[in-house]
């Protein structure tokens, strides 16, 4: 009886539809725009870049040139100015990821035990994610300015020195970081107090009942609940502090001299100043290798866990 | 028969020179030719509406004009040249520009369009011609603006009885518009006070600094030591197209030594802010300072309470010569209508008019109106008779800069080194050697000099 019910699997696969689609190629089908998309906007002028970095490509002198094999990575890797934006943009990256992380968890664990005022902490919080860099970097502009600029007017009346906050180039890159720093803390914070206020509050209840110390609790309890949202935050932090540009454009151009000039701002003057496409190309390819390794790298604990979760779900 | 050919000819010089006019009004909406300038954002911005509003009206032609803000002027119209876009039909160039716009045909040369308007030509203040419109025996277009720099600072600091004896006693001449650099390097010194010093017999509430320098993260600081390179007798290329190594150390090691009597803002500001210091009453004296500047500077006197401003020629009457030239583009659809506008902006009545705004003409006998010399017209137009001066000081000058085809791409280098050294990152000799290994690496060697 069972065996006259059942159907065969080949007879199955033929009872379909002849014009019905797979999931297989149903899926394929949903995702194809997206494919589209990026091959349009990514992969082809990768694509391009990666075939102009072994070209010779000066835009003034009208045209992309001839082959030359692997001259232009030979220039960049022997380009001073090229491993000083190098440089200056790790040390940028460190420092600003930095303090942005301490202090966006830290207001996020204030914010988080605070009894009143929560919405309007964090609807001012936004205002400078939802401002531009370019439009904020102006602002700041004016603030850091030695003659005529608050800060300094402030420091002056309590008697303070009042640095040259962007032509000091001993501290024209603090200044820079101060300025990333003031802008993305609230989104570290904002994104660290929904990871808090997410967290199930049984655990935190028991952990009080047997007494456990607060440090504890947060070393034990908070923190490792908390990583795979930290983590996330700190991965988008690194890979957009990596390709700062904006700020750097309005508030120093690079400079006093090139203290300030992080690897995109280079690239920027190399293609669009010198219109040498070919260097800048060979500098984008660098920079897009070391940015997928670090991510895969960066990432790949995430992904992980990510993956085991869906798995068990 | 006499009569009617007379009566003929009139007619025909009756309508030729009412043509235009009556062609505008002819002229429907629809019937005009686009034509689009990419120009300067903030510079005189009114008045050029002006300006091409009197063309539109003589001329079937409709002007769009973009406005660009001037640090991305140079990318956005090389980029839309090489595209061969014809998105701008004329163009705006800086001096240093123009070798490179013509070298890879950019831009139209004007020499036949200009061939029966020889006094046109002629009429361009034959220095600024000579640098900003001329190259390799092509004319390539118009300069309408000039930023060529000059010296302002304040006249009644240099005529107050205190301190003029003061300077005496000190320096052992009498104090006075500076001829030489050291002249000028003095002056800085002497006037360089601390907030609780006396200057005029007043007790300074704020310090107060000898110079106003543009030694930012701009190109103006290779403007301000042009003069000063020039007035050595080197260039910043030689003309076998190398930098001249110990000139350009010497020349930065002489603005090394002004940094010390600048405002702290020096390092981050251009020409607006050595202008707000001045009317802030921060400053005496500019160094090789663009004189377009003038009716800005002269605003000092209603800001600062018995201030009167003076301009002059630089010290050993050297200064940068510039001037923003309108060239028309290879890839403009309508190249004719595009050096008619060219030839208006550039002509006499618009750069009345224009000098009428307070902009600084390019014309000798806009310079040279006696109207503008008249006490009443100081406010805007004071620097014009200086300005005749510098020209006529600088006949037949010519740099090495402006004549190479990678000028623009020099320019827009030249000052990281320069402003590296001026904030005391490097050294001078680090500066200029960093500049000559740069500009070796922008032209591929020497660079090639198309005089």
């Amino acid at each position: 009886m069972s065996q006259s019910l059942s159907v065969p699997a080949s007879q199955e696969r033929g009872a379909a539809s002849p014009t019905a689609m797979s999931d297989r190629w149903f899926s394929i089908l949903l995702i194809v725009p997206a494919m589209l998309v990026i091959l349009v906007f990514a992969l082809l002028p990768l694509a391009y870049a990666l075939d102009v970095s072994f070209r010779f490509a000066d835009l003034t002198r009208g045209r992309i040139g001839d082959f030359v094999g692997l001259d232009n990575y030979r220039a960049v890797l022997h380009d001073r100015a090229f491993w000083s934006s190098v440089g200056v943009t790790l040390k940028f990256t460190l420092t600003a990821v930095t303090l942005e992380m301490v202090l966006g968890i830290a207001i996020a664990f204030l914010i988080h035990g605070a009894t009143a005022g929560k919405g309007i902490i964090r609807s001012l919080m936004i205002l400078p994610l939802a401002t531009s860099a370019a439009v904020t970097g102006l602002f700041w502009r004016y603030l850091y300015d030695t003659q005529f600029g608050l800060i300094n007017h402030f420091l002056g009346l309590v008697g303070l020195p009042e640095p040259n906050w962007l032509g000091d180039y001993t501290i024209a890159l603090w200044s820079v970081i101060l300025f990333d720093v003031w802008q993305w803390t609230p989104f570290v914070a904002l994104i660290a107090l929904a990871g808090l206020q997410a967290l199930p509050k049984e655990p935190f209840e028991a952990a009080e009942l047997d007494g456990a110390s607060t440090f504890r609790v947060l070393r034990t309890l908070t923190f490792p609940m908390l990583k795979p949202v930290l983590f996330l935050v700190l991965v988008l932090r690194t890979i957009d502090s990596v390709r700062l540009y904006d700020a750097v454009a309005v508030l120093t151009r690079g400079g006093p001299g090139t203290v300030t000039e992080t690897m995109t701002f280079y690239l920027y003057r190399t293609g669009l100043k010198l219109f040498r496409m070919d260097y800048a190309s060979t500098m984008a390819i660098f920079f897009l290798y070391a940015m997928l390794v670090a991510s895969l790298f960066a990432l790949r604990p995430l992904l992980t866990q990510f993956s085991s979760r869906a798995s068990e779900g | 028969m006499k009569s009617m050919l007379k009566k003929g000819l009139l007619a025909a010089a009756l309508m030729a020179s009412t043509a235009p006019a009556a062609m505008a009004q002819e002229c429907a909406d629809a019937d005009r030719v686009p034509i689009t300038w990419s120009t300067i954002a903030g510079f005189y911005t009114d008045a050029m509406a002006e300006l091409v509003s009197g063309f539109e009206a003589g001329h079937c032609v409709k002007v769009n004009v973009v406005n660009i803000d001037n640090s991305q002027l140079y990318n956005k119209q090389v980029i839309e040249m090489v595209g061969q876009t014809g998105a701008y039909d004329v163009v705006t160039l800086e001096t240093s520009e123009k070798a490179e716009f013509a070298e890879n045909g950019f831009i139209l040369p004007m020499t036949e369009y200009f061939a029966d308007k020889k006094a046109q030509l002629d009429d361009v203040a034959p220095t600024l011609a000579a640098l900003t419109t001329q190259y390799k025996d092509d004319v390539w277009g118009l300069p309408y603006y000039t930023y060529t720099a000059g010296y302002i600072y304040r006249a009644d600091l240099f005529d107050d009885p205190t301190e003029k004896e003061a300077f005496k006693k000190r320096f052992n001449y009498d104090l006075a518009v500076p001829t030489t650099w050291a002249q000028h390097r003095d002056i800085a010194e002497f006037f360089t006070r601390k907030a609780g010093e006396t200057l005029k017999g007043e007790k300074l509430t704020k310090d107060f600094y000898g110079v106003g320098l543009m030694a930012g993260p701009f190109p103006e600081i290779q403007d301000e030591m042009s003069g000063v390179l020039w007035s050595q007798g080197a260039d910043w290329l030689t003309d076998e197209g190398k930098v001249p190594v110990d000139a350009v150390e010497k020349a930065m090691n002489d603005y090394l030594e002004l940094v010390k009597y600048a405002p702290p803002a020096a390092l981050t500001v251009t020409y607006d802010g050595v202008m707000n210091q001045m009317k802030d009453g921060q400053i005496a004296q500019t160094y090789s300072f663009f004189l377009d500047q003038w009716p800005n500077a002269v605003q000092t006197e209603t800001s600062v309470a018995g201030a009167k401003m003076g301009v002059a020629e630089a010290p050993e009457k050297k200064a940068y010569i510039g001037g923003f030239l309108l060239a028309v583009s290879a890839s403009s659809a309508h190249p004719k209508e595009a050096m008619d506008f060219v030839a208006h902006i550039g002509g006499h009545d618009a750069q009345m008019e224009f000098a009428k705004a307070g902009g600084t003409s390019t014309l000798m006998s806009v310079l040279s109106d006696p109207a503008f010399a008249a006490p009443e017209s100081r406010g805007k137009t004071g620097h014009f008779s200086t300005l005749l001066e510098i020209f006529d000081s600088m006949k037949g000058f010519r740099s090495n800069l402006f004549d190479t085809p990678f000028g623009a791409k020099i320019y827009n280098t030249m000052q990281i080194p320069l402003q590296s050294a001026a904030a005391g990152q490097i050294s001078a000799r680090q500066a200029a050697e960093q500049l000559a290994v740069e500009v070796e690496k922008i032209c591929g060697g020497p660079c090639p000099i198309g005089k």
